[in-house]
């Protein structure tokens, strides 16, 4: 599987500006439609690198309205990834982050997904703070070389190849989920391996800012979840699409606006603006980001 | 306005002026090459720590994912605000006709060109991939305050240079006169280009000082905007003690308070240095002392009002912040600040007793030492604050590679300034001798404190806060009691059947269910659609439950969110433990409707478009406005041009 997407990813380099959600949610699986894909993919990464050339002078500014990823909501052609995290089921046993670790090669002490946690009236509350793939992210705006970007899909990447290591991004992000590479890395076992680095599945540089992916090699092309989704054993973790209007926990598949509604989901911050696609799903009583006080 | 017109050959306006210009050129003391030799070495170590920290990671320089920002970055704004105390010393008393600065303007702008090149080069060591830095001119995001950041110091950097170079023709062109000799063979050459066709004619003369004129109202509008878009960097994200809006004209101040205090200490090492006491003497001190303080009380002032509208909302992490400046881990750091950098100078100042030589250059070190440690505060200190857990992270800890490369730009500093003045005379010998000649007292006119140009700060939306209101929503799915009772073993087992029609973006789906032919009353029938998303194939998305009615009948309405074919069915548990009943129908949809809906714009999305193009307009007019100038004075130097009617 892995080495016939290798030109998949390949065509992805050059066109992931243009657009990512190629395939269509009705087409034949993988298997059976590789062959034309691969011939689309690589002709759309011929015309992106022709946009790319041509656009070079043009004004590269971030603001919303480029930033706002256009789809065609009507036809479901493109996908427009979101999380939810159900914070009841939460029980802190942080195997996102391990298997978060494992797939990326990540140094112990960088994890692209944190798990706050504190004690309130002796009950033990969990909170995990991946990237929260901001529909306005302030990271994006800030950067001087627009080395991280949102595609079409609405997942906010870096390119590791372009990344002057000036971490603005860092300084902007509200929800402190990027981080860099303060030592020159150690020599990297990504799963699968060997694999070429992409935003989509980056490969650890020296003086580069990472953060979480959402898995975005997989999700919207071998129908994979992202490696913390099925890691999770309490089933606290959904990826979603808002287009096709589905979300998965590895286990269950709920219909997902439907599943905000009933549960009354929140975001993090909301005051800020960024319009964050991630959604928690509270219910134990626990505030958003910890007590009062201020979580350990 | 002065008609002076002088062999430039023989008015020596002050005995010795020439002379004491020419000093630095002479044969070298001992002194001199130790010094030289001592400084190149702390710059080389410098570079030797750089050199280490590319190797092996900004992690040897202290910093962490807590300390994401810290002594590189406190580096460049203060090196590039001592940089515009020359501009305020040399162009601001120009522009308000403060005569006693000539013997001082030429340290000035000397000064504030090196330190602004110092502080620039802070920016490498302050980036995790220097090498790929280029790429803020090949793939510029204009959105970015890094990016403007780059534009304005770039732009600052260049009519510095000017201004600085301006004023060298007639210097240059008397020395040349004076003592041909005495300059060597480089001096000359490099005289002969800079001083081509200047003869000091009253035509000449007017056409340099309009020059003049011009690009020092050029460079107090760049200077304050260098500052402001460094104070930006900070200011434009969410992070508590940055997000202020007092933060550009805090910066601005700032800046001005620790140049002006870097004037005296160059002033007064390259007095001592040069046997200049002739020319800058106490006088000169104590002005830029008053001016000092001044600015030193603006700071006072703008600190309180920094601290006093976080202190008094409680924003929880504006607080946090405030408290930790005030008595928390900051505290000793900003209290040092407070007294040692601001009041200590003042009084030094303010007293007669004091206010020699000595008291304002021991101000003055007090100042610029103190305003490098306060930005070293304010970047460490809000880098450490964790706003996910509105708690303090570990704090920056200096390490010896940051001490050296941050020792090497102090070098640095005095370093380039001793070659540069082994090119170029020191003291600006033409303004001097102006002065001279028209017997104008340098000391009628009292100092003039730097009218402050206020900017209009860029449009951006002012995020209001927002009270989150945080539900307790009704938990977990409803578990309804199953609604059948269950079924006698007689009971034959029931059956579903489906059908279902598209009809534009609607789809009614139908289930009937039966046991034994006879339509089953308040049965609970489950609806599910297909799905090809992240399971392809056998992935079922809950539409809803309904309960069928007297003849068995459950019917659902739903809008599809995406087009094309799939399957529809439904579930009918007779038996909790047992099979369920189901069955599907395929469909094709042709219409849809996506709950989705991207965010709307932000406000005022567009004002940000205009706003950069507002600015490139801007830059390119001031570098036109400061090129016209050396063009300008150029044209007057031509041979046989007239003077305009």
């Amino acid at each position: 599987m892995w080495s016939k997407n290798r030109e998949t990813r390949e065509g992805m380099r050059h066109g992931v500006r243009v657009d990512l959600g190629l395939r269509p949610v009705g087409a034949p699986s993988v298997d059976d439609a590789d062959l034309s894909r691969r011939n689309i993919l690589l002709s759309l990464g011929i015309a992106g690198v022709a946009a790319a050339g041509g656009a070079m002078g043009l004004v590269a500014y971030n603001d919303e309205a480029s930033a706002a990823p256009t789809t065609d909501a009507t036809s479901g052609r493109a996908h427009q990834w979101c999380r939810v995290i159900d914070l009841r089921a939460c029980k802190g046993e942080r195997k996102c982050i391990s298997s978060c670790q494992k797939r990326h090669g990540l140094p112990p002490e960088q994890t692209w997904m944190r798990v706050l946690s504190w004690k309130d009236d002796g009950k033990e509350y969990f909170m995990p703070v991946p990237c929260q793939m901001c529909e306005n992210p302030p990271c994006v705006n800030v950067c001087p070389v627009s080395a991280t970007f949102q595609t079409a899909q609405g997942v906010v990447l870096v390119d590791q190849d372009t990344c002057i290591g000036s971490r603005a991004c860092m300084a902007a992000c509200p929800y402190e989920a990027r981080y860099f590479n303060w030592r020159r890395p150690v020599d990297t076992h990504r799963m699968p391996s060997p694999s070429p680095s992409t935003p989509e599945f980056p490969a650890n540089q020296i003086g580069t800012v990472g953060k979480c992916v959402l898995c975005a090699d997989l999700i919207p092309y071998a129908n994979e979840l992202p490696a913390c989704v099925p890691a999770c054993p309490n089933g606290v973790h959904y990826i979603g699409d808002f287009v096709t209007d589905v979300a998965v926990n590895g286990r269950a598949t709920v219909k997902l606006s439907t599943f905000l509604r009933e549960n009354n989901a929140v975001r993090f911050k909301e005051e800020l603006g960024t319009n964050p696609r991630t959604y928690y799903i509270l219910g134990n009583g626990q505030p958003l980001g910890g007590p009062p006080g201020g979580a350990k | 306005m002065t008609t002076v017109v002088e062999s430039p050959a023989t008015s020596i306006g002050r005995p010795g002026l020439v002379d004491a210009a020419m000093r630095p050129f002479g044969k070298t003391s001992k002194k001199f090459w130790a010094a030289i030799a001592f400084l190149t070495v702390v710059v080389a170590v410098g570079v030797v720590a750089w050199i280490v920290q590319l190797r092996q990671g900004m992690g040897v320089a202290g910093y962490g994912d807590r300390s994401f920002w810290a002594i590189y970055m406190a580096d460049v704004v203060a090196f590039i605000g001592v940089s515009y105390g020359g501009a305020v010393v040399s162009a601001i008393l120009l522009l308000t006709g403060a005569k006693w600065r000539a013997p001082l303007s030429r340290l000035a702008e000397g000064m504030a060109l090196v330190t602004v090149v110092v502080g620039s080069a802070f920016l490498i060591p302050h980036l995790g991939r220097p090498d790929r830095f280029l790429g803020m001119v090949t793939q510029p995001n204009f959105a970015s305050p890094i990016f403007w950041d780059f534009v304005a110091i770039t732009t600052y950097t260049f009519a510095t240079a000017i201004f600085f170079l301006l004023p060298l023709v007639p210097d240059v062109a008397i020395l040349q006169a004076a003592h041909p000799e005495g300059l060597g063979r480089a001096r000359r050459l490099l005289y002969r280009v800079l001083s081509r066709g200047w003869v000091g004619s009253a035509h000449q003369r007017r056409v340099l000082r309009t020059a003049m004129g011009i690009t020092a109202i050029v460079i107090i509008p760049l200077a304050v905007a260098v500052h402001s878009v460094l104070s930006w960097a900070f200011a434009l994200v969410s992070r508590p003690g940055w997000h202020e809006s007092i933060w550009a004209p805090y910066f601005v101040i700032a800046a001005l308070y620790s140049g002006v205090a870097l004037v005296v200490i160059i002033t007064a090492g390259f007095r001592r240095g040069y046997h200049l006491q002739a020319f800058i003497t106490e006088r000169h001190f104590v002005r830029l002392g008053y001016i000092m303080v001044a600015l030193g009380a603006a700071y006072l002032y703008l600190t309180f009002a920094d601290l006093l509208p976080g202190a008094y909302v409680g924003e929880r992490s504006v607080n946090n912040m405030v408290y930790a400046t005030l008595v928390g881990d900051l505290a000793p750091g900003f209290w040092f600040v407070i007294i040692a950098g601001e009041i200590v100078p003042l009084l030094l100042i303010a007293l007669p007793q004091t206010r020699k030589i000595w008291g304002v250059v021991t101000a003055s070190i007090l100042v610029v030492s103190a305003m490098w440690l306060k930005r070293v505060l304010i970047v460490v200190g809000t880098a450490a604050y964790d706003h996910l857990t509105d708690t303090f992270g570990a704090y920056y800890r200096f390490t010896w590679v940051a001490i050296a490369v941050t020792l090497a730009g102090v070098a640095a500093i005095p370093l380039l300034l001793m070659l540069l003045f082994r090119i170029v005379p020191l003291l600006a010998i033409d303004e001097i001798q102006e002065l001279t000649a028209t017997a104008t007292d340098p000391a009628a006119r009292p100092a003039s404190s730097p009218g402050k140009a206020s900017r209009g700060r860029a449009a951006g939306v002012v995020g209001g806060v927002m009270l989150v209101m945080v539900f307790l929503g009704a938990i977990g799915v409803d578990s309804a009691p199953a609604a059948a009772a269950a079924p006698s073993p007689a009971t034959p087992p029931a059956a579903v059947a489906v059908s279902a029609v598209v009809s534009g973006p609607q789809v009614t789906v139908t289930a009937r269910v039966t046991a034994g032919g006879t339509p089953v009353q308040d049965a609970q029938v489950r609806f599910f659609e297909s799905t090809e998303m992240f399971a392809p194939g056998d992935n079922q998305i809950p539409l809803g439950k309904v309960v069928t009615d007297r003849t068995g009948t459950a019917v659902l309405r739903y809008q599809p969110a995406v087009t094309g074919p799939r399957t529809v069915s439904a579930t009918y548990y007779a038996d909790v433990e047992g099979e369920p009943a189901t069955a599907s129908a395929e469909i094709d949809v042709t219409e849809a409707v996506s709950p989705y809906t991207p965010a709307g714009p932000r406000l005022l999305a567009g004002v940000g478009r205009a706003l950069v193009n507002g600015l490139f307009v801007a830059v390119f007019l001031t570098c036109v406005l400061v090129i016209a100038q050396v063009i300008r004075v150029r044209r007057a130097c031509r041979p046989g041009s007239t003077p305009p009617t």
